[in-house]
């Protein structure tokens, strides 16, 4: 062979080669080849065929699939291990990509799909013993006949569409990032509602508090972090109906009291919350009542909610499911509504360890000396060698903190305490919600629910409504889980929970209505300590408001309460802030925004300037004040917004006001005056960036991020709202499910949406369809029905899934 | 002509094994098109260049216009590139250094002895 010859045919052969992998030149780059093939790469994932008919493995029977308009699956099967077979089927048809993404993030597996940079969050999500959480839940599920063929059932249907893939039908995300999926098992269903509760039941600030404790003393303590700040109603007032003795415990809850050098890992953002009512029928239209529910999570695409209609016989339930786990978690039946909101409560404890030595196989308890557990942790790195890390466990929990993780000054170890790691079956009481009757199947669902602890909202075609705080609740003595506890010592251990019955719960109450928006859960009468990381203060206080004063309601009056924008925040201190300024020393921008603050109807409207200088003023506002909190040598809490503004209407002459880094002494009307200057700076600057006028969605400019933060897979919305704002939608964060049920006898009605869309496939038309509407605050027509011949008539697509 | 017979050839020819096998099989028929065709060296590049360039950008654009450029305009945002241009540049190169090593592999070696 000539020399050009064998030249050109090297070159062929290293060009395949070259096309046919990855690389990663500071950016990763697709197998090219494979990638842009026209027959099987990236652009078949824009031709979304849905087959008519398939024939799977694990089916007893065939499986009817209507798709409506919205692409809203509605599955008729004859059994119930079909039918939730199928809803693995379909849910993995369209999410697969996000359920394994998300139950990797859980398992702290990120980083052998993007690389180094999510390292630390892999070993956080390690330390915090999520897999140890998740495999204890699985071993209780285990043990449920129901839930083992619940789960399994599920796995199945999505290990039958992993199966029918090859690369051409493969999501896109694997193609772009060059991986393929895993067989799904009941393991990452667990993990998945583990993820669940790290979002919104790992809400903590004890490092920080026991640093507060040790620098500002009991008094300065309790006036910035109280542990209720008796702000509006209680989700629950009923101080007459708390006839049960409580568990009570005798001993102390000692706790350490050095400082802490620890950096906390990211925490929640605080906006992550939710809204839920139910109204009795005395105040609707009808005469039957209506449930509303509305969780407030980070907004991202691939949306974390996925509409179902589930149907076989007994069980015929639709609203919104987690993808990756059975059931609908947020939804309605024939009969009843349910919905969740957080439930505001410390769930953690940090136990600072005493080792014997650097060895760290035994720990100090009781005097005695007792042996550890290591569990190394292999991390894979997509493009680097795997990282290895030895996670110490004692009878608490793992040892998250110690000098190789977020603790380098730290000569202590602190082992983390955490409800979501005890044994716990939460989607059996999903399972018995979906096919709930009355108040009572509800209140048995609810009993095999521990954790996240959610305020779950109910009513039902027999006009009853309700509301009960549920979760496994540790009796705590006063103060128990404000402050790092002594591990040495077991009595400072959670030594009793609170009896199911005894939770904070009532049904019917007199004033026609139930709700909640993670504010503080009873009234002062309800004799266990609660205490949490913050409650929310300002929505509640709305939502009550407009309840109290409604009547004849109709869901079309729920949709625009969900779709509230009153800024109950500002119109409790803005005016307050104004009277502060002198207005004699303005320029003419502050002149301006004075006279915008001014005229503002405090309603965060998409076109509202008002809205805009007031959260620029905000956000120059808080750090001014609590400089001396973010700045401190140690990690320390930052005071609520509720609190601080209080504190500036009453205490206008508190230290913490000085600026430490000017000389002179600033009061409250210091700080207020030099914050606007400020804030009105950042308004100008931005109109200057931007070219625009500061109208609120735009200085706003919330964005609905993709899983792998690709720009060009997600979506800036011009929206209303605010944190605080029953329309709770802010940057990031907001109402990532939107759901109004009317009950009536004649046939439950419901309406729903939701910032993204039912496939999660950036090439579908049905990706981000649903945004525009839900940013419209309009809904979509839940079609609910009994039988398959009621979906013909909306039907888009038809699938049949046959039995092989 | 010839150019044009060993073009069209490889046209078919590579929608045909690609419609069911991976991607780089197309490198095999521009090979085997190049080889039988005899092209001089340039000219067979060419041919395989543009046959499979061209098949893989009309299979491309009848994806995308169906679709109304959904994930064309969002991956067009990803890469640096027009994904349009990059896909001929991808398939072309693989296609004519192919179709070039099949000539070079069959030279005609008459011409030598005019």
């Amino acid at each position: 062979m000539k020399v050009k010859t064998l030249l050109s045919l090297v070159v062929t052969a290293a060009l395949i080669y070259a096309l046919n992998r990855s690389w990663n030149f500071g950016k990763p780059i697709p197998p090219l080849g494979k990638f842009l093939d026209p027959f099987h790469g990236f652009w078949k994932n824009a031709e979304n065929k849905v087959p008519p008919v398939v024939t799977l493995k694990g089916l007893r029977n065939e499986v009817s699939i209507i798709y409506d308009s919205t692409l809203i699956p509605h599955i008729y099967a004859a059994t119930e291990e079909d039918l939730f077979f199928a809803q693995g089927f379909v849910t993995a048809s369209h999410r697969l990509w996000q359920m394994e993404l998300q139950t990797h993030a859980a398992a702290g597996r990120v980083s052998e799909i993007l690389g180094p940079a999510t390292l630390d969050f892999d070993r956080g999500q390690r330390r915090l013993g999520m897999v140890y959480g998740a495999k204890n839940s699985l071993s209780e599920m285990e043990k449920d006949p129901v839930l083992k063929t619940v789960t399994e059932k599920y796995a199945e249907g999505i290990n039958a569409y992993i199966a029918s893939l090859d690369y051409e039908r493969l999501p896109f995300e694997y193609k772009l990032l060059d991986y393929t999926p895993e067989p799904w098992t009941p393991l990452k269903s667990a993990l998945l509602l583990k993820y669940m509760a790290k979002t919104l039941n790992l809400s903590e600030k004890d490092f920080e508090m026991t640093n507060a404790l040790k620098l500002f003393g009991r008094e300065t303590l309790e006036l910035l972090y109280p542990d209720n700040e008796h702000v509006g109603d209680p989700i629950v007032d009923n101080p007459t109906g708390w006839k049960f003795s409580p568990v009570s415990l005798d001993s102390d809850s000692a706790s350490a009291e050095a400082l802490v050098k620890i950096t906390p890992m990211e925490k929640s953002s605080p906006e992550i919350g939710s809204n839920n009512w139910a109204v009795a029928g005395s105040k609707t239209a009808t005469g039957s009542p209506i449930l509303c529910n509305d969780p407030h999570l980070e907004l991202n695409l691939p949306s974390i909610w996925y509409i179902v209609h589930l149907s076989a016989p007994g069980y015929n339930s639709m609203g919104a499911s987690l993808p990756g786990a059975p059931t609908v978690i947020s939804g309605f039946n024939d009969s009843i509504a349910w919905g969740e909101t957080n439930a505001q409560r410390d769930l953690v404890d940090w136990y600072k360890v005493q080792f014997e030595d650097n060895t760290k196989s035994k720990y100090l308890s009781d005097g005695n000396w007792r042996p550890t557990r290591k569990e190394i942790e292999k991390i894979d790195i997509k493009g680097k060698e795997s990282f290895y890390d030895t996670v110490v466990y004692t009878h608490h929990g793992p040892v998250t903190y110690d000098e190789s993780y977020h603790g380098k000054s730290e000569k202590n170890h602190f082992a983390f305490r955490w409800i979501a790691h005890d044994p716990s079956k939460e989607l059996l009481a999903f399972y018995l919600l979906n096919k709930g009757k009355n108040h009572s199947d509800y209140l048995k669902a609810l009993d095999n629910y521990s954790s996240p602890a959610q305020n779950f909202v109910f009513a039902s075609t027999n006009g009853d409504i309700a509301m009960r705080i549920q979760g496994k609740y540790p009796v705590r003595r006063k103060d128990e889980g404000r402050f790092v506890l002594d591990g040495s010592k077991t009595s400072t251990e959670w030594r009793a929970f609170i009896p199911n019955e005894q939770n904070v719960m009532y049904k019917n109450p007199a004033r026609g209505f139930v709700s909640s928006a993670n504010q503080y859960p009873a009234d002062d009468n309800y004799p266990y300590y609660i205490t949490a990381e913050h409650y929310e203060a300002y929505r509640n206080r709305r939502i009550n408001q407009r309840l109290s004063e409604m009547s004849k309601i109709t869901p079309q009056d729920m949709m625009h309460l969900q779709a509230d924008n009153y800024n109950l925040k500002a119109a409790e201190n803005l005016p307050t802030w104004i009277s502060m300024l002198d207005v004699s020393k303005l320029n003419t921008a502050e002149k301006k925004a004075y006279e915008k603050l001014k005229a503002w109807d405090f309603i965060n409207s998409v076109d509202a300037e008002g809205a805009s200088y007031f959260e620029a003023w905000t956000r120059v506002l808080v750090p001014m004040i609590w400089d001396e909190i973010d700045s401190a040598r140690v990690t320390l809490p930052r005071p609520t917004y509720y609190t601080t503004f209080k504190l500036v209407r009453e205490k206008p002459e508190l230290n913490f006001f000085d600026i430490t880094s000017t000389p002179e002494k600033e009061t409250a009307t210091d700080v207020v005056r030099k914050s606007f200057t400020a804030g009105v700076k950042m308004i100008e600057k931005w109109r200057e960036d931007t070219k625009k006028e500061p109208m609120w969605a735009d200085f706003k400019d919330s964005y609905i991020q993709h899983l792998a933060r690709l720009e060009p897979l997600s979506y800036h919305v011009r929206h209303g709202g605010n944190g605080n704002i029953i329309n709770a939608h802010s940057k990031r964060n907001g109402p990532s499910w939107r759901m109004v049920v009317s009950l009536e006898k004649s046939g439950v009605k419901a309406w729903g949406v939701y910032p993204g869309g039912q496939s999660g496939n950036p090439g579908s038309p049905f990706y981000h369809n649903m945004i525009d509407v839900w940013a419209a605050d309009h809904y979509f027509n839940l079609h609910f029905n009994t039988a398959k011949n009621q979906s013909l008539p909306f039907s888009m697509i038809s699938q049949t899934i046959k039995a092989k | 002509m010839k150019f044009l017979y060993q073009t069209v050839a490889t046209i078919i020819g590579c929608f045909a094994v690609q419609y069911f096998l991976p991607w780089w099989t197309m490198a095999i028929i521009a090979f085997a098109f190049g080889y039988l065709f005899q092209n001089k060296g340039v000219v067979s590049f060419t041919s395989g260049f543009i046959g499979v360039g061209l098949l893989w950008f009309l299979v491309a654009y009848q994806i995308d216009a169906a679709s109304h450029s959904i994930l064309t305009e969002k991956i067009n945002r990803i890469f640096p590139l027009n994904v349009f241009i990059l896909t001929v540049i991808v398939g072309g190169l693989v296609g004519g250094f192919a179709a070039l090593t099949g000539s070079l592999m069959n030279e005609k070696r008459v011409s030598k002895y005019y």
